[in-house]
């Protein structure tokens, strides 16, 4: 029998404003549990505001192998600003 | 879309690898590569939990308030370290009870140092400094591994062993300034831990069947002889500048090669440390196997706990 | 760096106070440490290595005020007293036991440090007012993890909660010494110090005793008008330096290396 517990993923904000960034998983009975876990395994050094936990097999992901997921088959330069002309650019060779 | 041959599979497996691009959970992968993986991942986790162990035993001895509290958190963070590597080896498919279940009943090997016994204060001090040394050596280069995950937990390893080494180095130099007791102490810690951490990168790579396809998928960058050579030419003028002796008569410096030459240690002695007949291996499973059975209570009721917990809406 | 006492405090008594909170820190944070490398899984030994840290970590800040009050320096209050010179309460001394009995303990002993921590930072003495302000907030979060467990591992299954019950009954009286009245008590409470040992023992019955019956434990207890009645014997003595032979094995341990070269640096 399996007695490690479920994982939870987790996510940990270094400061305000900041995203919230995948640090790792920890084993845990519940999601309260997780969070003080969590804090023990991931924000024992590096500074926290705020810790996210989710249950691993609730995460929905992509599939590696399903590469055609993310194709991009026919020019998408004209989403990119940098495939136009500039304002900035116009007024600098002005002067 | 038609199924692709094992071959062009692995074509592109290799072909990614040599861009340096990191093969991620889901990918596919040749089983060998799993195997290998999972092999040296676990491997690796062991070797922090059991070597929670022989530092483990000074904390109750531990000299004073700043020895005791950096102690605690240097084989806190062994534990850490080792639940990092489970949870990388995880994403291969192996369970953490599997993994543990097999360095329990003896079938799984994990590194030789820790099987050599703690006899005094001062071998806290050596560990840190010098088996950790190794480790980071090591460990630095798996943090460039081909495999995402295990990579990005050796990210994390790494910062924290740079720790481990600095307080062992910080615990060896405080003896070397010490009475002639402490640092006899420390001489003696030194003269017993030299060879058993050179054996830790593992035998010459002509002896080691793993390096090969290990070093061919990017797995390790570096052979045995390299990593260990690198940790030589670091740490010999560290030993000395502190006034202790390596204790081999042969080590010097070879101004041909700018590296330092040393008597290879006795490969009989590291395979069967490895393979269990180490002077602690069976003291060192017997603990581990006593923390998980009296533990069981424990993590079967809370995970029981869950699951009569009514679940929020 | 010396702290001057205000002339209506006996400054004894209260070197004697803050004392008696060091020494209960730091043998309950070497106990906890037992459990580094020996936790029921590896979430919990890193949780415990914490705790173990954080409850030594306090000692040596009330150590500091010892010292500034006049006294010696933590690592001689730690490493070079005498096993009958410790004022710790007894409770903390007995040896780890099993994981129910180190988490019924922590968990008498967090709701303590809790409403004495709460009473300090209403202290006339302002460094115990600050030091309490200060340490709060880590205690606050050893309670929530200890609180957890308890909560969880009471009715959990037939064996945790046989595990937790037989814990309890064990430390219970045990714990009560947390509270023994300490000499000059009375003086402390005249002059605004804290509360005094008995005002903290009902806060704590207050907060532990709802808790653990949720948790389905049953304590020695009984609630008349607002006041528990406590059904059993406290085990009293630490304060007076009346010691366990866990405690004087257990000094004797972390002496070890120290006495080798007790003049040296290690």
């Amino acid at each position: 029998m399996d007695t490690q517990w479920e994982t939870y993923e987790v996510f940990h904000q270094t400061k305000r404003g900041d995203a919230h960034v995948h640090v790792g998983s920890v084993h845990a009975p519940d999601p309260q549990m997780a969070l003080q876990l969590a804090k023990d395994q991931f924000a024992r050094r590096l500074k926290c505001v705020s810790l996210w936990v989710v249950r691993t097999k609730d995460v929905t992901a992509t599939d590696y192998q399903d590469d055609g997921f993310f194709a991009q088959s026919t020019d998408k330069s004209y989403r990119d600003p940098k495939a136009f002309e500039s304002p900035e650019k116009a007024v600098d060779d002005e002067h | 879309m038609q199924e692709k041959t094992h071959e062009q599979k692995l074509a592109e497996f290799e072909a990614r690898i040599a861009r340096g691009e990191k093969i991620e959970p889901g990918d596919w992968m040749p089983d060998e590569y799993k195997k290998n993986l999972i092999r040296i991942i676990s491997q690796h986790a062991h070797s922090e939990i059991v070597g929670q162990l022989p530092e483990g035993k000074w904390i109750p001895y531990a000299p004073g308030f700043r020895r005791k509290l950096t102690l605690i958190a240097k084989v806190q963070d062994e534990a850490g370290h080792g639940q990092l590597l489970y949870r990388a080896a995880e994403t291969l498919g192996k369970s953490r009870e599997e993994m543990m279940e097999e360095l329990l009943t003896g079938k799984a090997k994990y590194a030789n140092v820790f099987n050599y016994p703690t006899p005094t204060w001062a071998d806290v001090g050596v560990i840190g400094w010098l088996v950790d040394t190794s480790a980071v050596i090591n460990q630095t280069m798996l943090a460039q591994t081909s495999y995402g995950p295990y990579a990005r937990a050796m990210k994390r390893i790494c910062y924290e062993e740079s720790f481990h080494i600095k307080q062992g180095y910080d615990a060896v130099a405080t003896l070397a300034r010490g009475i002639p007791a402490q640092r006899a102490m420390a001489q003696d810690a030194i003269n017993r831990w030299w060879y058993p951490t050179l054996m830790m990168s593992g035998p010459p790579d002509k002896i080691s069947v793993h390096t090969d396809q290990a070093m061919r998928w990017k797995i390790k960058t570096k052979t045995n002889e390299q990593v260990r050579q690198e940790f030589v030419d670091l740490i010999v003028p560290q030993i000395r500048a502190l006034g202790f002796d390596v204790p081999d008569t042969n080590c010097y410096l070879d101004e041909a090669t700018g590296h330092y030459h040393y008597t290879q240690p006795d490969w009989e002695e590291l395979r069967r440390v490895v393979n269990g007949d180490g002077p602690c291996n069976a003291e060192r499973l017997a603990v581990r196997r006593k923390v998980h059975e009296e533990g069981t209570w424990v993590r079967e009721a809370l995970a029981a706990k869950q699951s009569k917990t009514p679940k929020a809406a | 760096m010396s702290i001057e006492v205000p002339s209506n405090i006996s400054s004894k008594a209260l070197s004697r106070f803050v004392l008696s909170l060091a020494d209960d820190e730091f043998i309950l944070g070497h106990r906890d440490s037992e459990w580094t490398g020996y936790g029921p899984i590896l979430e919990e030994d890193i949780a415990f290595s914490n705790i173990a840290q954080d409850e030594i970590g306090h000692s040596l800040v009330w150590l500091t005020l010892c010292e500034q009050l006049g006294g010696r320096s933590p690592d001689a209050m730690a490493f070079e007293r005498s096993w009958k010179e410790f004022t710790c309460c007894r409770f903390v001394s007995y040896p780890k036991g099993d994981f129910a009995y180190t988490v019924v303990r922590q968990y008498l002993f967090d709701a303590a440090e809790q409403v004495r921590l709460q009473s300090l930072a209403q202290s006339s003495f302002k460094p115990l007012k600050e030091i309490a302000e200060k340490l709060i907030r880590e205690e606050s979060y050893h309670l929530l993890h200890s609180q957890s467990l308890v909560e969880r591992l009471g009715d959990a299954t037939e064996e945790s909660h046989r595990r937790m019950q037989a814990a309890l009954d064990e430390a219970f009286s045990q714990s009560l010494g947390m509270f023994e009245t300490l000499q000059d008590e009375e003086g402390l409470i005249q002059a605004g110090v804290f509360p005094g040992n008995d005002v903290l023992r009902n806060q704590w019955l207050h907060s532990i005793v709802p808790m653990l019956k949720a948790a389905t434990l049953t304590l020695p207890v009984k609630s008349e008008h607002d006041i528990y009645r406590i059904l059993c014997s406290s085990d009293d003595g630490g304060r007076r330096g009346a010691q366990t032979e866990h405690l004087q094995q257990l000094v004797s341990d972390l002496r070890q290396v120290y006495d080798l070269a007790p003049q040296s640096k290690w």
